[in-house]
């Protein structure tokens, strides 16, 4: 039997004003009265060890680290960035760093170290990089300079590989003449198409590092020195990607009211233009007119973003009186939820008009869920039309393309299982961590 | 019946066939394509690193497609440029025909050269997205399995991962410089097993996955040992 709906669910527009307690703004999930697991951040669960990616990966592919890792056991790397929690470096490094020793590479992580003024500045940077408007000033520049150098003080770089994640940090390379390491600056945002003045003056800095690391080709710049593409990665063992029973799944179904009786569309993103969820609402309405489904929008950062907040209530009113539509505001702690949500769709969508690397495509693919998304940033390195998934570039297409996928299910299915193997062979923390290890090969002259 | 057991009890080859396999990092350089023109002229300059990693590395990198994936000079063509007469020509390009990068290079160069001759007005059309130049850097990995018999060849072949496959399978030509690989090679000069080599040279890379590969060697080899013993 299919479980009602809770009232945190209702679509607004149904629902009878004066019941309301309140206005609904949204529709993250309320207190319902019982106690629920994503209502708090669940406790921290430490990293998995190296031996637990077996069973995922394979054990000669273990057996390979081991030997990748021997060569260069006993040399010593420094990943420096600017924030110890939060954000995909920090989630990438709290991961990686213990594989790395557990292979006998002693690494450390260090955290610069900045006030107020210094992070406006790099926040200034990182989205002027990403394109966005910014008038460089002196002051912005010698204020990014004055905390490179109080840290580059207070830091040793003694290690055989130091690596410098993202502009904030990017500027302590001016290191490198007392140090005999060698340097790479680890770039994990969007350089294709950077405010000039900005790139300029970050560009003297870059030049000066033996390497860089680059999450997409697109994102490259013409530079002296080597580039390499490292793709971002997920880790198949966090809770956003373990595998999950089937009573796990049902059991969140049950909780946010999502009936799996019918096909279910889903698109994880938080509530932001560039994710284009109104154009999955009209792609979904498309579909459905052929095939019976329901769309699951599932967000954050509606309640701490104002933009955010502006964008759920767009949602909301293309939402109208659909009862097929669920939209679900969560925490960003909802991990597992999130995970449970990806499984117990028939197809994931991320229909994009700008993204990174797309990591929830990633995600998606993982979990052998066929893939609707636009062949924007990297997604394309991880959709391959028609073979792990399918790229569209409209609103009509992505109609079009879901509406076939539910006609087809063999297919979708066969699209599903490439999309998995895909991701274990390009897209996996192991991956990411034999390239570390060839890296460290490589530029050590151990290669 | 395992394979191992299958063929267990067979000759012993007195020179071991020791499984390797290898890892590769990309480097992006510093060759970009936006057009048909610029792209050729590219395939021209670029280094021969980057013919293999776009040619036989990407096969490993998409190990899992049976059909419709054979090069990324003819993905991007198709996907990008919406040339599919000439992306089907270049995914006609079958690596095993080439023991040098310099003559696959000018095969595929030959091929889009022809193209803008015929029809040049396709020339600076321009692409959807950038075709990126990548290159590999390579570095051979030992495993732990050798083999002198052909039961221990058959436990290795289990064993081993699906970059060693591709190691010994599909890059082996360029090292070789022969329109065989490390396989068959073993099997043919040690064992002479001319058969079974000739049957594992001629399983289709571009129809099957890379572990559908590994199957069909198998499989091969458990006839040959059915074979030897009746």
């Amino acid at each position: 039997m299919t479980p009602a709906k809770p009232e945190f669910l209702k679509n607004p527009a149904t629902q009878d004003p004066a019941a309301r307690k309140e206005p609904v703004i949204s529709h993250r999930p309320q207190k319902t009265g019982a106690s629920h697991s994503w209502e708090k951040p669940p406790a921290p669960v430490p990293p998995p060890h190296l031996q637990e990616y077996e069973a995922i990966v394979g054990k000669a592919m273990l057996d390979e680290l081991h030997v990748l890792a021997r060569e260069v056991k006993g040399k010593t790397v420094k990943m420096v960035n600017s924030t110890a929690v939060g954000g995909g470096v920090a989630e990438m490094l709290i991961r990686l760093v213990p594989l790395l020793a557990e292979l006998g590479i002693d690494t450390h992580w260090d955290v610069i170290k900045g006030e107020a003024d210094f992070f406006a500045v790099t926040k200034s940077f990182h989205n002027a990089l990403q394109g966005g408007d910014y008038k460089l000033t002196r002051e912005a520049e010698e204020t990014f300079l004055a905390y490179n150098d109080r840290n580059r003080r207070a830091m040793s770089f003694t290690e055989d590989l130091i690596v410098i994640h993202d502009p904030q940090p990017a500027a302590l390379v001016r290191a490198r003449s007392e140090s005999p390491s060698r340097w790479v600056w680890r770039c994990h945002i969007d350089l294709s198409n950077p405010n000039p003045q900005v790139w300029e003056f970050l560009k003297q800095f870059v030049e000066q590092y033996d390497a860089a690391i680059f999450s997409s080709q697109s994102f490259s710049r013409q530079l002296p020195i080597p580039q390499y593409l490292f793709y971002p990665c997920i880790d198949p063992l966090s809770e956003k990607n373990k595998p999950l029973t089937d009573s796990e799944v049902q059991k969140v179904c049950d909780e946010f009211g999502v009936d799996r009786s019918r096909p279910i569309v889903t698109q994880v993103s938080r509530f932001d233009r560039a994710k284009d969820p109104v154009g999955v609402i009209q792609a979904f309405k498309l579909a459905r007119k052929h095939e019976d489904c329901q769309l699951l929008l599932v967000g954050g950062g509606a309640t701490d973003d104002p933009e955010g907040a502006a964008v759920l209530k767009e949602v909301q009113e293309a939402a109208a009186n659909d009862p097929d539509i669920i939209i679900l505001d969560l925490p960003p702690w909802c991990n597992h939820e999130v995970n449970a949500l990806q499984r117990a769709s028939t197809m994931i969508v991320q229909k994009s008009t700008k993204e990174g690397f797309g990591l929830t495509v990633t995600e998606a693919l993982w979990k052998e869920k066929p893939t609707v998304a636009s062949a924007v940033g990297g997604i394309p390195n991880q959709i391959i039309d028609k073979m792990t998934g399918m790229l569209v570039h409209s609103v009509e297409g992505c109609a079009s393309q879901i509406r076939y996928l539910l006609a087809h299910p063999d297919f979708a299915a066969q699209l599903g299982k490439n999309g998995h193997e895909h991701v274990k062979e390009n897209f996996l923390m192991t991956t990411d961590l034999r390239r570390w290890l060839l890296l460290l090969r490589i530029l050590t002259g151990n290669s | 019946m395992t394979a191992t057991a299958e063929v267990a009890g067979l000759r012993t080859q007195t020179k071991a066939f020791y499984f390797n396999s290898s890892a590769h990092l990309l480097r992006i350089t510093a060759f970009k394509a936006d057009t048909l023109n610029e792209f050729l002229a590219d395939l021209k300059a670029c280094p021969e690193d980057s013919i293999f990693q776009h040619t036989f590395r990407t096969l490993q990198e998409h190990h899992f497609i049976r059909e419709g994936f054979s090069n990324d000079f003819a993905q991007w063509i198709l996907t990008d440029c919406n040339q599919p007469a000439l992306a089907e020509q270049l995914a006609s390009v079958d690596v095993r025909d080439f023991t040098s990068i310099r003559d696959l290079r000018e095969q595929f160069v030959e091929l889009v050269g022809e193209h803008l001759e015929s029809y040049p007005a396709d020339a600076d059309q321009p692409a959807r997205k950038t075709f990126y130049f990548c290159a590999s850097d390579i570095v051979v990995i030992p495993t732990k399995f050798v083999a002198r018999t052909l039961a221990e060849f058959a436990h290795g072949l289990k064993s081993v991962s699906i970059h060693s496959i591709h190691h010994h399978f599909i890059e082996a030509r360029l090292r070789l410089q022969l329109l065989s690989n490390d396989f068959s090679e073993w099997l043919r000069q040690g064992l002479g097993l001319e058969d079974a080599a000739h049957a594992i040279n001629q399983i289709d890379i571009y129809s099957v996955t890379l572990e559908d590969v590994r199957r069909q060697i198998i499989l091969i080899l458990e006839r040959e040992g059915r074979e030897s013993r009746s």
